[in-house]
């Protein structure tokens, strides 16, 4: 348990997901001549995320089994590098949760901290991280899917190239180095060898396929290739997960002490 | 004084058992009368007909000219008690209770005032020689003087008919003839009528009048002229 | 075996009734026991599953008493190496408002934070149980029910709840439905789920947790956490395993349980009496068959083995029949018993069914078998001394010799000697216990010559009533001692119990009354919930400013009532301002100087405890108590002992100061207000309301309402004695009818003699009936007397063991008057019968019978 926690790296769902994967991602190649490893591929996928800041407005659409439709709005501000990060997620829609924020910080040693403030009851709590399966706040993401994860958590295979949406990908299998690190005994990843984005990545159990994301809408941010849309097919609810990012910009200045938990109140 | 008519007695039960049938018998007052017979031929429930305790299943009985046969069973136990003093082969005394109490019993349930229940029931104890024995538990006593106690409660209210079952049968000779000479004088004396089952021989024969019963039927009916 | 099914069988058959209520003393034994026992195992059960399943996976859990703890808590426990998870969470009662729903438990914890601990699982599953986590947190009137409630109640996501609330009645919002099972079947699905955070807010806790739940990591010892987490709290917070939690209600049960055991141990005891008498019985019938058996080569030790081996079926019998009953018994209990634990704790923990434990069945079976057989010992060793020539001469009977009168005369003086010498040596409760019982084995010993005296007492009011029946009865009375002593026996000691547990009663409910009168004057009662004893919404100490400026209000008293861990046992804390107590209340000191008591209590240098604190704990004036605090202990000398019933475990009087000094807890439970003079009740009352009934909520009692409420608690708990006193009165007709129906078979003979000899019908009839009175009227006699003797032992007992409190001696004389026309009456109704058969029968049969 203690090894799953301090392997935990959180962000904010939308940094998360980006970069976990390429995080996750890696290449073996047969020579280091021929091209490069999956570890590599994966390494490098990450790298090319790196920014100091990033800004955007989120619209979270999850859509259950019944075909509710549920949409939620927040504006997500970020700064620090990546694994010593600090984000902050302030919720503008619906009016049950506008004002709902919650403050991320990420260490590079172990798992992050992480404050909820709530307007309602004018608290801020602490929010320990639940089971690494645990949904993030009722959509289809997990804890786990939104971690900023070492590495050399897993080990990686490079499968065989496929396309994903009409761009050829690298076709990686990530297992867990330790089984009880991760839900998933086996995850794929589709890493697009023109940008290095990361445009699919399915989650097993097993022989289930319990959760699959989709990144797309990729476009070039400030130099930075960044998916824009992301749908989650989570299996077993059979509900979908829909996130976009909105007015993302990268590099923006931001203050440190914005990022702290009496800003958390103040601002609340 | 007591009549049968045609009295029989059987009792059902898985098999039905006819303990007396057919028995026409008349007993004049101041009878004494023994009756006879082997074990289970009948004698018992004879006396217990005519003594009430127990009800004929055919015929008529008749007790003073009353038929016992149409009476309640309150009724029938009032012509008990004014007309019939029982004495048992075991005395059926009350082992709780003195013997001056025992005697006292019958007068009790006559609702007689407490004194003058005290000197009848002396004057009975009296009359069978006991009254050393007054406070005397039944246990404290022999076997003849308990039958003694048995009978002066019989006697309680000089009941015009007594009736033994076997009075002697858990006696010794000795003593039997003691109480048999008892009951003879009594009869005697109160002029009572008696009626005695035996099956001892001799006290039989010390009866003017000797009934013998087999089979729930009557097979002989002997007086003498003269007491023997 | 053979001799069993030929002899036993055979009069079996003969004497049916007989034989059945024989059965039936055992049956009555063991249904008490059983029923009482069964019920009270049943609601414990019930209330461990619920602590379990609110537990969930804790290992341990931490409290400090009633008042709750800061939240930083939290992070030092956390913080204490071994700690895997430390879960808050804060338990709060309040009522539903909905009709027949009653009062419901709402369990807040931590719902972002490590619910790893929890038995429920909002995640996992088919269907979520919360329909949104993030507008469930970010709403503070989201509720989380369970199914059943909510089936109950009609309610889905998305209804509307009202719930009454430290702010008013509010409205909630039911965002989540617990799936059946687990947590959501603790209380019978009464309990809801709140994140604790919002539930501070809403039940004005301010920043204080209840509890923490705590798992450790794996590989390490939960005992070595425990005494971890206990050092770096300090001594003011109670780590212990959730098993032991509800301690105060198995004390309670405790309680119950021994006043179980005392009810049953006599019904038992009266069923073995039952069993002796008619055995006793039988062997004095049956001897001509035991000496035709000897003559035929039977040996004592086969005679003696026949009986035992009768007696040995009858108590099988007996104790299988009994356990049915008693579950019957249970059932019906088990219910009252949860509604009194709910009156008091708030939610009751409704026990679903009754558990039969394998354990207490297998005791209540060889309980029963044995009382069977030692209660046949003595018979059947008569049984085996019959000497054969003897028993085959018709007529003989057996009487109690003098002799032996006068060995049991010796042997009651041999055992009061021996009570009074264990009573007069101070020491343990063993003694007093066996000064009772040898009191009551006296009493036992001495019933055939004190019902002796009494039958000849009674014999010229019998003759006076009816004179030639009366004279018969009574001289049966007096000349079979044998035959009236068991029955008087039984129901002396029947009504011994009803003395004792009706004086129990009645002291308990003088003393109560008295301390209503003497220390609970006020004439106002604000409290946060209708119930006095739910300690879930506390005042801040503003309201109390507020009282203070309604006109005709002379003083208002804050109080302040926390459980808290003394000597090992949760006791309450009761604090106040003891200056307004010294002027205001007129409790009658125990012990102590009433002056230097308050000025000791008030300046901090002392405490005033209960009376039954100190006789529970073994406290004396003067003893130094240690008071475990958030502040370290606190270590006050008894300056004074006074009556006070505020907790049965005992409680402790401290000075508001002190509290809030160590605890650092300065709210209210209580105000009590004293008014003006010409100020009346409800003046003031809506006057109160009027200013705080909008935006606080709160209630105004009258002190009326107060004592009703006191008594109405007193009262449930006394049902439980009102049962059992059921429960010996019926064991007293129980005792007359069996002793009865065999005394006629017994008497068949000689009321055939009766009636041959010229008793009529009604005079036989009258004479049993009489008898039968006659029976009842000397238990009566014995029963009250004996009674006040075990009254005196029941509270002794009391006061040292369970409750500590000191009873008044009061006799009964209510009940005792209520239960002489009952105890005659069922003494004549069970005569009934009897006399009826013994009129109906075959006269002929009965002269011949022997």
């Amino acid at each position: 348990m203690n090894s799953v926690r301090a392997g935990r790296r959180v962000a904010s769902p939308a940094r998360q997901i980006k970069t976990v994967h390429c995080l996750l991602a890696a290449a073996l190649m047969a020579s280091p001549l021929l091209a490069q490893s999956a570890r590599e591929i994966v390494q490098t996928s990450q790298d090319r995320t790196r920014a100091n800041s990033e800004h955007y407005e989120g619209v979270l659409t999850v859509i259950d089994s019944h075909g509710k439709t549920t949409t939620k709005r927040w504006i997500y501000d970020r700064i620090g590098s990546f694994g010593n990060s600090k984000a902050i997620l302030r919720f503008t829609d619906p009016p049950e949760v506008k004002g709902v924020a919650l403050l991320i910080i990420n260490h590079p040693d172990r798992a992050s901290d992480q404050w909820m403030w709530r307007p309602a009851i004018e608290r801020d709590t602490r929010v320990a991280l639940q089971d690494r399966s645990t949904r993030f706040f009722g959509t289809g993401f997990s804890f786990e899917d939104l971690e900023e994860r070492d590495v050399d958590q897993f080990d990686y295979a490079l499968l065989n190239q496929e396309s994903m949406d009409g761009a050829p990908c690298w076709k990686i299998v990530a297992t867990p180095k330790q089984a009880k690190s991760s839900q998933y005994t086996r995850t794929f990843l589709w890493i697009r060898k023109d940008n290095y984005v990361l445009a699919m990545m399915q989650g097993w159990s097993k022989n289930r396929m319990t959760r699959s994301i989709h990144y797309t809408n990729i476009a070039r941010v400030q130099d930075i290739w960044t998916a824009r849309r992301l749908e989650v097919w989570d299996a077993e609810r059979r509900s979908t997960t829909v996130l976009t990012l909105d007015k993302l910009q990268y590099n923006t200045p931001m203050r440190e002490q914005d990022f702290t938990v009496e800003a958390l109140r103040r601002l609340g | 004084m007591i009549h049968l008519s045609g009295v029989g007695k059987t009792y059902e039960g898985k098999r039905k058992v006819t303990a007396l049938e057919d028995v026409n018998l008349s007993i004049e007052r101041g009878e004494m009368v023994s009756i006879v017979g082997p074990s289970g031929s009948g004698k018992s429930t004879l006396l217990n007909l005519i003594g009430g305790l127990d009800r004929p299943t055919a015929g008529e009985i008749r007790i003073d000219g009353e038929a016992l046969g149409g009476l309640r069973d309150d009724q029938l136990t009032r012509v008990r008690r004014d007309k019939i003093g029982f004495i048992f082969q075991f005395f059926n005394l009350l082992p709780t209770l003195s013997c001056l109490e025992n005697v006292a019993i019958p007068l009790h349930l006559r609702g007689w005032p407490r004194k003058k229940i005290d000197e009848r029931a002396r004057e009975l104890l009296g009359l069978v020689r006991l009254e050393h024995r007054l406070t005397h538990l039944p246990e404290e006593l022999s076997g003849g003087e308990r039958q003694r106690v048995a009978i002066a409660r019989a006697l309680s209210v000089y009941p015009p008919i007594l009736l033994a079952d076997e009075p002697t049968g858990n006696l010794d000779t000795h003593t039997g003839a003691e109480i048999l000479a008892l009951i003879g004088d009594l009869h005697q004396r109160l002029g009572a009528t008696v009626l005695i089952i035996t099956h001892d021989r001799g006290v039989a024969e010390s009866c003017p009048r000797t009934i013998t019963i087999r089979d729930g039927a009557i097979t002989a009916d002997e007086k003498k002229l003269a007491p023997a | 075996m053979i001799l069993l099914k030929l002899i036993s069988w055979q009069y079996f058959r003969k004497h049916v009734v007989r034989s059945l209520l024989t059965v039936a003393g055992i049956v009555l034994g063991v249904a008490v026991f059983v029923g009482m026992h069964a019920a009270n195992q049943s609601v414990l059960y019930a209330f461990r599953q619920t602590v379990t399943k609110i537990a969930g996976a804790t290992q341990l859990q931490i409290s400090a008493g009633d008042s709750g703890f800061d939240e930083s808590v939290l992070d030092r426990v956390q913080a204490v190496p071994g700690v895997r998870v430390a879960a808050p969470a804060i338990e709060a009662v309040v009522n539903t408002g909905l009709r027949g729903q009653g009062n419901i438990l709402i369990l807040g914890v931590d719902m972002v934070g490590d619910r790893g601990l929890r038995d429920y699982d909002f995640e996992n599953g088919d269907e979520d149980v919360i329909d949104d986590p993030l507008v469930f947190l970010a709403q503070p009137d989201s509720i989380i029910v369970t199914d059943t409630f909510a089936k109950r109640n009609g309610l889905t996501t998305g209804s509307k709840l009202p719930l009454t609330t430290m702010e008013g009645r509010r409205i909630f919002t039911v965002r989540g439905i617990m799936k059946p099972g687990g947590l959501a079947s603790a209380y019978g699905g009464n309990l809801a789920v709140m994140d604790i955070y919002n539930a501070e807010k809403v039940f004005g806790r301010g920043r204080r947790f209840d509890r923490i739940d705590v798992a450790v990591k794996d590989g390490q010892r939960v005992e070595d956490v425990q005494r971890r987490i206990q050092a770096a709290l300090g001594s003011g917070f109670t780590v212990e395993q959730p098993s032991a939690r509800g301690e105060q209600f198995e004390s309670v049960s405790r309680i119950y349980s021994l006043s179980a055991n005392i009810t049953s141990a006599f019904a038992l005891f009266i069923g073995m009496f039952i069993i002796y008498n008619t055995f006793s019985i039988a062997v004095t019938q049956r001897r001509s068959e035991i000496g035709i058996l000897r003559a035929l080569g039977a040996s004592r030790a086969q005679i003696r083995a026949l009986f035992l081996g009768e007696s040995l079926l009858t108590g099988i019998i007996g104790a299988a029949l009994g356990i049915g009953f008693g579950i019957l018994i249970a059932r019906g209990l088990t219910g009252y018993i949860s509604g009194y634990l709910g009156e008091v704790y708030g939610v009751a923990a409704k026990a679903e069914a009754v558990s039969t434990d394998p354990v207490l069945i297998g005791f209540a079976l060889t309980l029963g078998i044995i009382a069977s057989v030692v209660a046949a010992l003595i018979p059947a060793r008569n049984a085996a001394a019959v000497d054969p020539v003897k028993a085959l001469q018709k007529g003989g009977h057996q009487l109690v010799s003098e002799s032996e009168n006068r060995r049991r005369q010796m042997l009651a003086a041999i055992a009061i000697a021996g009570a009074l010498v264990c009573m007069m040596i101070p020491g343990p409760d063993a003694l007093l216990f066996t000064s009772d019982a040898l009191a009551m084995v006296a009493a036992l010993l001495l019933t055939p010559t004190l019902s002796h005296w009494l039958s000849r007492a009674l014999r010229p009011i019998l003759r006076a009533a009816r004179p030639v029946e009366g004279t018969l009865a009574a001289d049966s009375l007096i000349q079979a001692p044998r035959r009236t002593s068991g029955t008087v026996a039984a129901l002396m000691l029947s009504l011994a119990l009803v003395v004792s547990l009706g004086g129990m009663a009645r002291a308990s409910y003088i003393s109560i009354r008295h301390w209503l009168d003497s220390a609970l004057n006020p004439d106002l009662f604000v409290t946060t919930s209708q119930s006095l004893t739910a300690h879930s919404f506390l005042f801040a100490p503003s309201v109390g400013e507020g009282l203070r400026q309604i006109p005709g209000i002379a003083e208002v008293q804050p109080i302040r009532n926390a459980r808290v861990r003394v000597a090992g046992t949760p006791i309450m804390i009761v604090t106040g301002d003891v200056r307004s107590f010294e002027k205001w209340s007129r409790v009658p000191f125990a012990e102590g100087d009433p002056r230097t008591a308050y000025d000791k209590t008030a300046e901090g240098a002392g405490v005033m405890a209960s009376e039954n604190f100190a006789l529970l704990h073994g406290y004396h004036l003067g003893d130094i108590v240690d008071i475990p605090s958030p502040r370290g202990n606190l270590r006050l000398p008894i300056v004074g002992i006074v009556p006070d019933y505020s907790d049965q475990q005992g409680s402790i009087i401290i000075d508001r100061s002190v509290w809030i000094r160590n605890w650092n807890d300065d709210r209210v439970n209580v105000y009590r207000i004293y008014l003006q003079r010409g100020a009346t009740e409800d003046q003031v009352r809506s006057a109160i309301l009027q200013k705080f009934g909008g935006q606080q909520r709160l209630f105004v009692l009258k002190n009326k309402d107060v004592r009703a409420y006191v008594l109405r608690l007193t009262d449930q708990w006394f049902g439980i004695t009102y049962v059992q006193i059921a429960v010996a009165v019926l064991v007293a007709v129980l005792g007359i009818v069996n002793a009865l129906t065999v005394s006629i078979t017994d008497r068949r003979r000689e009321l055939g003699v009766l009636q041959a000899v010229g008793g009529l019908r009604n005079q036989i009839r009258h004479t049993v009936w009489l008898e039968a009175i006659g029976i009842g009227a000397i238990g009566l006699a014995l029963g009250i007397g004996i009674g006040a003797v075990q009254l005196w032992y029941s509270l002794e007992i009391s006061r040292r063991d369970i409750a500590g409190i000191r009873l008044g001696y009061n006799y009964p004389i209510g009940i005792m008057a209520a239960l002489l026309p009952v105890i005659i009456f069922a003494a004549w109704l069970s005569a009934i019968g009897p006399a009826e058969s013994a009129v109906r029968g075959s006269l002929v049969e009965a002269l011949e019978y022997e």
